[in-house]
């Protein structure tokens, strides 16, 4: 599964080992063990492990007699990605002299631009949409102007207002704002009033292909003051008149200031790839409006955790994370699923998709998606196997139930026979490769036995399987395939709406609670599956088994509200947290640090 | 039968929480393999088994023009669901009849305004409103006879009143059901009027008929909800809850098919309610509020009542409406613990062996503070 924003929050709970019997008979257990296994060295996408994970799949899919999908000559589908990014030595140059230096954002384009330079405050545009009335840019004019702007938003707005500004104080969107305005280059600077003051912002792990069409750089609180020099005004005052929010205070031109900003980033290319294959229908399917069923994991992970994605203590970092659970899980229930279809009768053609790229972001989905070799809506649905080796209780989780309204009645049907304790959950916005295919409109259902200590690090290892149980998930999916192969209707597919605003990022994240919320229960608030040792959540006495209730006065009905709530929290500031310990509510105070 | 939820939500009441068990047991030592059987629709509830324990009769909202339970037939080989009733109206409390194809249940169908409360009550809820469970005792419901192979339904009970929560006896020749006709088939006391208006559940009592429908006979007369009857696996005793005037505890109760030696089996200080004889004969399972007042969970007793009740489950939510398979290896019940405020069904493993023994281990009964 991949770590989100939801998940950056996981760090270390205690190991628990859970022990299966060795001579146990399990289909899948072969899988597991070849996939999770050192010599392939956690499977990091475009990586050799990779490679020899793809040569196992694509063995396997031979041996079951699928083949390639009509019109390609090879099980793998290639895809480009981007596997890092580092600065490839960006400047900002101008009269005066700018100690300290800049730093592309990792998104930025390459290029040199010369120009005056316009102060534009926090660089934050509300939408329209939003009602709020907060625009950097409605006074100025920066066309074919460097903007320079403060990282963040506003120090010290009221709680309500921090939470709508920091939904568009993300680089990434201040970036967009600057563009659309005309501005030819944006400089970043960490104001001496916000945390990290004066700092380089760091290039987080980007995985875009290329730049979001304009050059952006941070720089150094010294470079920002020198660019304010000779114009009569500072950095740090100009900072405090705007960090009140109030809409009215207004950037400005830097009068006599120009500079050449050369931005500079180095993308290191990888080629991943998804190995795709498909089972033929065994009848004509010529009547049928949508004539396949999909079946699909990801069977990329960590590798040594160089993506910067890995929860591993200091103790094991650049170890090889064998990513048992995930996804070798997923990955053998869908050669189980497929060698079981193989066997028998079809009256659809069966996809069968390992995808790579998932745990940096969606992106052999996304590439598959894209430049679909058949028309996405020829797939009368889609399932999605995301670590499905933990089970508990018998508590199997089937997300994105929402997608169709035909699933209720087919998972009811099937889990008779199955015998599971199902956790239903509508939405489809999860971080795994349903995601793709709910964006696609494909009728879809992911399939999901839980977070463990394990998730992220090297102990995700093959000998933590329950086998016996990841065979039962493998039985119950593929009986559920064989009902949609013989229903002569296709599930209708229906829209779920977001709860959170795509393509809006989060400056929230540089709060930091040390808290681990568990994604597996439909439990009203946020469940906590842990806290991060020494965090302000273990601090506040927070523990596993609590449920978030209400923060600094906002009620948490789920991980939404919870993220939401967090952007209107400040740094050091106690909040009042209320949460449920087996049933009663408790009060207590947290004080939340920053996320470097 | 399930038609107490209505008291349970509705009522306030403060049960102080006693002390839990004794001995330390746990849900999975009773119960294991826990599995859900219902998904589909809004709430489903009150499973009974086929004598030969391959199906399950239960109620279930899930039709899209009707907000009310309808009637269903569940396969549990073929995993297929099947519709009864008429799915018109509101119905409830199905019993497979042994050694027939017939099902009884009881609904509203024949009332001509069925269709308007479905609407109105949909309207309601695009409203965007929503009101707790409550079961309205609506006096048009009564009681059905359906047969699977003709498709025929039977009227069985015509009088003004509710009419319903019926089970077989197992020869299949005789219906134990619960009836509210005492509040229409006389003169009420201008107190009586009151009551029936605010609650009709006191005038509910429990009445035993031929399976076509004659020789009509009530059983109880003790003022308060008596309902839920059903009888024991050897046929020889019907058990049933009993509440207290004001319908605010129940008790579990047992006695002969002809109404004689009526005895008391549960003394929980709460509400006590959905019993169901185990088929061993030594041990009836039942829902209780014991430990805290919305918080229902499963409970067993000895058949003579000697012990105090021993916990079955342990899970968030409501857990009620227990009834063991024919052979005693399995339980369906009714619960809220997959979230959610809406019941649906469930099915595990029963450890015979292990309820018997923690019944015997379980201390004598002590008297409740009344």
């Amino acid at each position: 599964m991949k770590r989100t924003f939801l998940f950056s929050a996981i760090s270390a709970v205690s190991a628990v080992a859970v022990l299966s019997a060795a001579d146990t008979p399990s289909r899948t257990r072969r899988h597991v063990e070849t996939l999770a296994s050192t010599r392939l060295e956690g499977r990091l996408a475009g990586s050799n492990g990779e490679k020899l994970a793809s040569d196992y799949l694509v063995e396997q899919l031979r041996k079951m007699g699928a083949k390639p999908l009509p019109g390609q000559r090879d099980f793998r589908l290639p895809f480009e990605f981007t596997a890092g990014t580092k600065d490839g030595g960006s400047t900002i140059a101008g009269a005066r002299e700018m100690p300290g230096g800049a730093r592309a954002l990792s998104f930025s384009d390459n290029g040199d631009v010369t120009g005056p330079v316009v102060f534009a405050g926090y660089g934050i545009v509300v939408p329209e949409s939003q009602d709020f009335g907060y625009d950097s840019y409605a006074t100025l004019d920066v066309k074919d102007k460097i903007v320079l702007v403060l990282r963040y938003f506003p120090e010290d707005a009221d709680q309500k207002t921090r939470g709508i500004l920091a939904r568009y104080a993300d680089l990434r969107y201040k970036a967009m704002a600057a563009r659309q305005h005309g501005a030819k280059a944006l400089v970043v600077v960490t104001g001496p009033r916000s945390p990290n003051a004066g700092e380089l912002a760091p290039m987080t792990f980007d995985t875009a292909l290329a730049g979001s069409g304009i050059a952006a750089i941070s720089v150094t609180g010294a470079v920002g003051q020198a660019l304010f020099a000779g114009t009569g005004k500072t950095l740090e005052e100009s900072q405090k008149a705007l960090d009140s929010a109030n809409p009215h205070v207004a950037g400005f031109e830097l009068s006599g200031v120009t500079a050449r900003v050369h931005a500079a980033v180095v993308r290191e290319k990888r080629t991943g790839n998804n190995v795709v294959a498909y089972l033929p229908a065994t009848v004509p399917v010529t009547t049928l409006a949508k004539p396949w069923v999909a079946i699909g994991a990801h069977y990329d992970h960590l590798g040594h955790g160089e993506a910067g994605n890995t929860l591993a203590d200091n103790a094991d970092a650049n170890k090889i994370h064998f990513g048992a659970d995930d996804n070798a899980s997923g990955s053998s229930a869908v050669l189980d699923i497929a060698a079981t279809l193989a066997k028998q009768p079809r009256r659809r053609n069966v996809l069968v998709g390992f995808w790579s790229g998932e745990e940096l972001g969606l992106i052999g989905s996304a590439a598959f998606a894209s430049a679909p070799p058949l028309p996405l809506d020829s797939l009368a649905a889609y399932l999605n196997f995301d670590m499905v080796g933990r089970m508990q209780d018998n508590k199997l989780t089937v997300q994105a139930t929402g997608t169709s309204p035909a699933w209720a009645k087919l998972i009811e049907q099937t889990n008779i026979a199955a015998g599971f304790d199902l956790l239903l959950q509508t939405d489809p916005y999860q971080p795994t490769d349903v995601s793709t295919f709910n964006s696609s409109s494909v009728p879809c259902l992911s399939f999901f036995t839980g977070t463990h200590a394990d998730y992220h690090k090297p102990s995700d290892t093959a000998d933590k399987i329950d086998y016996e149980d990841l065979d039962r998930v493998a039985d119950f999916a593929a009986a559920i395939v064989r009902r949609l192969e013989d229903t002569a209707d296709a599930p209708q597919f229906t829209k779920v709406e977001q709860q959170t605003q795509p393509g809006v990022g989060r400056a929230g994240t540089r709060i930091f609670t040390g808290t681990i919320p568990d994604y597996s229960t439909d439990v009203k608030g946020l469940l906590l599956s842990g806290v991060i040792g020494g965090g302000p959540a273990e601090q506040s006495g927070l523990q596993k088994g609590d449920v978030i209730v209400e923060i600094a006065g906002l009620t948490i009905a789920n991980i939404y509200d919870y993220m939401y709530a967090l952007d209107a929290l400040k740094i050091g500031q106690p909040a009042k947290l209320v949460y449920l310990r087996q049933g009663r509510r408790v009060e207590t105070m947290l004080t939340p640090a920053a996320r470097k | 039968m399930s038609v107490l939820r209505t008291a349970i939500v509705t009522a306030v009441l403060v049960v102080p929480v006693v002390s839990q068990q004794p001995a330390s047991y746990q849900e999975r030592d009773f119960l294991t393999r826990v599995r859900r059987l219902t998904v589909e629709g809004r709430r489903a509830g009150e499973g009974y088994w086929s004598p030969d324990g391959k199906r399950l009769v239960f109620e279930s909202e899930r039709e899209p023009g009707n907000p009310f339970f309808q009637i269903y037939v569940l396969d549990l080989s073929t995993g297929e669901t099947t519709r009864v009733s008429p799915g018109l109206g509101k119905t409830t409390c199905p019993f497979f009849r042994p050694g027939t194809d017939e099902i009884e249940f009881a609904s509203t169908h024949a009332d001509p305004k069925s269709k308007q409360y479905q609407d109105e009550e949909l309207a309601f809820r695009a409203s965007g409103k929503e009101r707790r469970y409550a079961w309205d005792y609506d006096p048009e419901m009564d009681i059905y006879a359906y047969n699977e192979k003709t498709k025929a339904m039977r009227r069985l009970t015509t009088a003004r009143g509710y009419d319903a929560e019926g089970s077989y006896s197992p020869d299949g020749q005789w219906i134990v059901f619960t009836s509210m006709r005492d509040a229409y088939n006389r003169t009420l006391s201008d107190a009586e009027k009151k009551q029936l208006e605010t609650d009709p559940s006191y005038f509910a009592e429990i009445y035993i008929m031929r399976a076509d429908g004659s020789g009509q006979t009530r059983l109880t007369t003790a003022n308060g909800y008596d309902g839920g009857p059903f009888f024991t696996q050897d046929g020889k005793k019907i058990v049933w809850r009993r509440f207290d005037e004001k319908g605010l505890i129940a008790d579990v109760w047992m006695m002969n098919p002809d109404g004689t030696d009526q005895r008391q089996i549960t003394d929980f200080g709460s509400m006590s309610w959905a019993p169901y004889m185990h088929p061993s004969g030594q041990y009836i399972i039942f829902a209780s509020n014991k430990l805290g007042f919305e918080n229902f969970e499963l409970f067993m007793v000895d058949a003579a009542g000697t012990k105090e009740p021993v916990r079955v489950t342990y899970s968030d939510g409501f857990d009620g409406l227990p009834v063991p398979s024919p052979d005693g290896k399995q339980l369906a019940w009714t619960s809220s613990r997959s979230g959610g405020a809406a019941g649906q069904l469930f099915l595990a493993q029963w450890n015979h062996e292990k309820a018997l023994e923690a019944i015997r281990t379980a201390p004598p009964r002590k008297p409740s503070k009344k």
